[in-house]
């Protein structure tokens, strides 16, 4: 038995579920349910579509690279059964996918943290930049109190030689 | 079932039932294109005489998978900006594939065994 993953999503397909397409070039699709199928059917780009697993790992929103990706891998030979190796590896699965599941989290919280960052930012730079919102520019004109002063920067001769250049 | 569209102008999707739509089913996918684009110029083979395509189906365009009736019917299309818009595609990163969805769930790159000599 295995469990495929889908075409466009890339979640798991158990037995019995979901739906495969056969192309006649022989390649195989399948998929996890209709909507991923629907989704293939108009030929859209699952890299462009936000929700599935290629979109996310693409952009940053998941962990991309982790020793914990190494273990689940199509194996096309066959493995001798032996009980001892069975009950370590179902053994190991849970603990692996502990250590995935905190890692995975912890990535998103690292990738959170950012955002915050950025926001401040930006409310910074508005707040610096955008006065002329909350007063019109003719009284700012009057009164220079309401503005930030003016910061002088030294522009180095080099630079402006090298521009010309250009 | 089905019924018509509003907003379409052109004729080709103007209908959302299958049978209007069946052209685009047999419309080859991003990744054949790419793989016939990626062969070299030597291993592509001439073009078969077939009298059911338009202009016996010697003019064909790769990228869009079409036929065309004439040179300058096919030069025109090069020109269009569908055509184009798939050129670039083409240009850009191998499209999507059941690898790229397996890495992308988590799993590692296939195990094929030690090789066999």
């Amino acid at each position: 038995m295995r469990i495929e993953k889908c075409w466009f999503c890339s979640s798991a397909v158990y037995p019995g579920h979901g739906i495969q397409f056969v192309r006649n070039d022989a390649k195989i699709f399948r998929f996890c349910r209709s909507k991923c199928h629907k989704n293939f059917k108009m030929k859209r780009n699952p890299r462009k579509v936000k929700w599935t697993k290629a979109y996310r790992r693409l952009h940053g929103k998941d962990m991309t690279q982790d020793s914990t990706f190494e273990f689940e891998r199509r194996r096309n030979r066959p493995e001798r059964y032996d009980r001892n190796v069975t009950e370590n590896t179902l053994k190991a699965i849970k603990t692996i996918d502990k250590v995935r599941s905190r890692r995975e989290s912890k990535h998103i919280e690292r990738r959170k943290k950012g955002k915050k960052g950025q926001q401040m930012r930006e409310a910074v730079k508005e707040l610096e930049q955008s006065i002329s919102l909350v007063k019109a520019p003719a009284i700012l004109r009057e009164d220079p109190s309401l503005t930030l002063p003016k910061i002088m920067v030294k522009v180095s001769q080099a630079q402006e030689s090298q521009r010309m250049e250009e | 079932m089905g019924g018509k569209c509003p907003h379409r102008h052109v004729k080709k999707r103007r209908y959302s039932h299958k049978t209007a739509r069946r052209t685009q089913f047999l419309l080859k996918g991003a990744d054949m294109v790419y793989d016939a684009l990626k062969k070299p110029d030597e291993e592509r083979k001439p073009l078969p005489l077939d009298e059911d395509l338009p202009g016996m189906g010697q003019y064909y365009c790769l990228h869009c998978d079409r036929y065309f009736a004439n040179v300058s019917v096919r030069d025109e299309h090069f020109k269009t900006k569908r055509h184009r818009k798939k050129v670039k595609e083409m240009l850009g990163p191998a499209p999507h594939t059941q690898l790229d969805a397996d890495l992308a769930s988590g799993m590692g790159m296939p195990d094929n065994g030690p090789k066999l000599s």
